[in-house]
């Protein structure tokens, strides 16, 4: 009889290992195929950008402006758009940027940086195209939203006809063929010997800004302070 | 089951508490620190990546797939099943990643661990590895006595493993 309970229990217990042990498989298996789900879907759309959108023409070694050119102040922005700390950035501080630049107080030059991964490559090159195109400020919040995305190639794509409408050849070519890919290696080569050494990093008016002590109310009152001048 | 516990002389009974703290204390590191990584899968895969260690397919599929393992192995140890086992797990992990930030350490690199999210290069000034492996070495401790103890109260094993014949409180696995 206790011979009989204890195979019994015996047998609970490697039932109960194989149940722990499909568990984790499970649970591991089914969170890597969530993940990829997560990456690879399409972009949700991106908060809306009223700011002024005319086509931008590339120039080697020189970061994409976005807003108006008569602002008075200048707002230097280094990011990767696959960089989590530029994604939190984004999300604290872009709404006050982009509300200075629709105001026309402030613009930005954007330099993204490409050092973190194949995304960020892909990522940058398609912010050139659409700058190019004429849709960079929609395009580059669009990229924050959706910074968790792995950043393809139709998923690039598909981002521009969320934000901007329905893409056009040249676009979606530029996109393709990186077209901007050499320009976005000589930005990277600026901002190295800018001494840029991590993104973020933001400049207002070519004065470094300690982004780990700023807040909305500081940065708001430094733009402030910098239109006056 | 109550009869064994009161027989069980009092320093037994104060070692199965301090196991219950230690597997709710580590459980609950191991489910946070997944549970923030879950969320961005993209910074995840930056953490990982920013430790040079592995081709970046792989690395892609460690950022993606470690913290839902935290996430279980934290949940195994809350619940208090196969104790032992899940806190062997625990600590294997914890050494591997000691030993990533040791070599991230010893290589110069200027990294985030990455351990409760975020994650990545940061400047060279702002590292933390001397913090970062203190609690991982405070983590490592709690994971040894579980594997020596893992006998705990509040635990799902004690309904799975007692021994009604003998004296001992329970058997373990």
């Amino acid at each position: 009889m206790a011979a009989e309970q204890a195979a019994a229990r015996k047998r609970d217990r490697r039932i109960l290992f194989m149940m722990i042990a499909v568990f984790l498989v499970v649970v591991v298996a089914g969170g890597i195929a969530f993940q990829a789900w997560r990456t690879s879907r399409a972009p949700s759309a991106a908060p809306s950008a009223a700011v002024s959108a005319s086509p931008v023409t590339l120039t080697d070694g020189h970061p994409i402006p976005l807003g108006s050119a008569e602002a008075p102040v200048t707002i230097t922005l280094y990011e990767d758009f696959h960089c989590p700390h530029c994604a939190d950035f984004e999300q604290q501080f872009g709404p006050i940027i982009t509300k200075a630049q629709e105001a026309g107080t402030a613009r930005v030059e954007l330099y993204p940086m490409a050092f973190i991964d194949e995304g960020s490559l892909t990522a940058a090159n398609a912010m050139a195209c659409a700058a190019e195109a004429g849709f960079g400020q929609a395009y580059y919040l669009g990229l924050f939203a959706n910074h968790t995305l792995q950043w393809s190639d139709p998923q690039l794509i598909d981002l521009a006809a969320k934000v901007a409408g329905a893409p056009s050849e040249a676009f979606r070519t530029c996109v393709m063929r990186r077209a901007h890919a050499d320009w976005v290696t000589s930005v990277n080569a600026a901002a190295d010997t800018n001494g840029v050494d991590q993104t973020p990093t933001m400049l207002i008016n070519g004065k470094n800004v300690d982004i780990a002590t700023l807040t909305a109310e500081s940065l708001q009152t430094m733009i402030s302070n910098a239109a006056e001048k | 089951m109550s009869s064994t516990i009161v027989t069980e002389p009092r320093l037994a009974a104060a070692a199965s508490w301090v196991s219950t703290g230690a597997r709710l204390v580590l459980g609950a590191v191991f489910v946070v620190a997944g549970g923030l990584k879950v969320i961005d899968p993209q910074s995840s895969v930056t953490a990982v990546r920013a430790y040079r260690l592995l081709p970046a397919s792989v690395a892609t599929i460690v950022g993606w797939g470690l913290p839902f393992a935290e996430i279980a192995l934290g949940i195994l140890l809350i619940a208090g099943v196969a104790t032992r086992v899940a806190a062997a797990a625990s600590a294997v992990l914890l050494i591997v990643f000691m030993a990533a930030l040791a070599s991230a350490a010893a290589r110069g690199l200027s990294i985030d661990c990455g351990c409760f999210g975020g994650g990545g290069d940061v400047a060279p000034g702002q590292t933390a590895y001397g913090i970062e492996i203190v609690r991982d070495v405070g983590l490592l401790l709690l994971a040894a006595w579980l594997v020596w103890h893992p006998s705990s109260r509040l635990a799902l094993d004690r309904f799975m493993s007692a021994e009604p014949q003998a004296g001992k409180s329970s058997e373990h696995f």
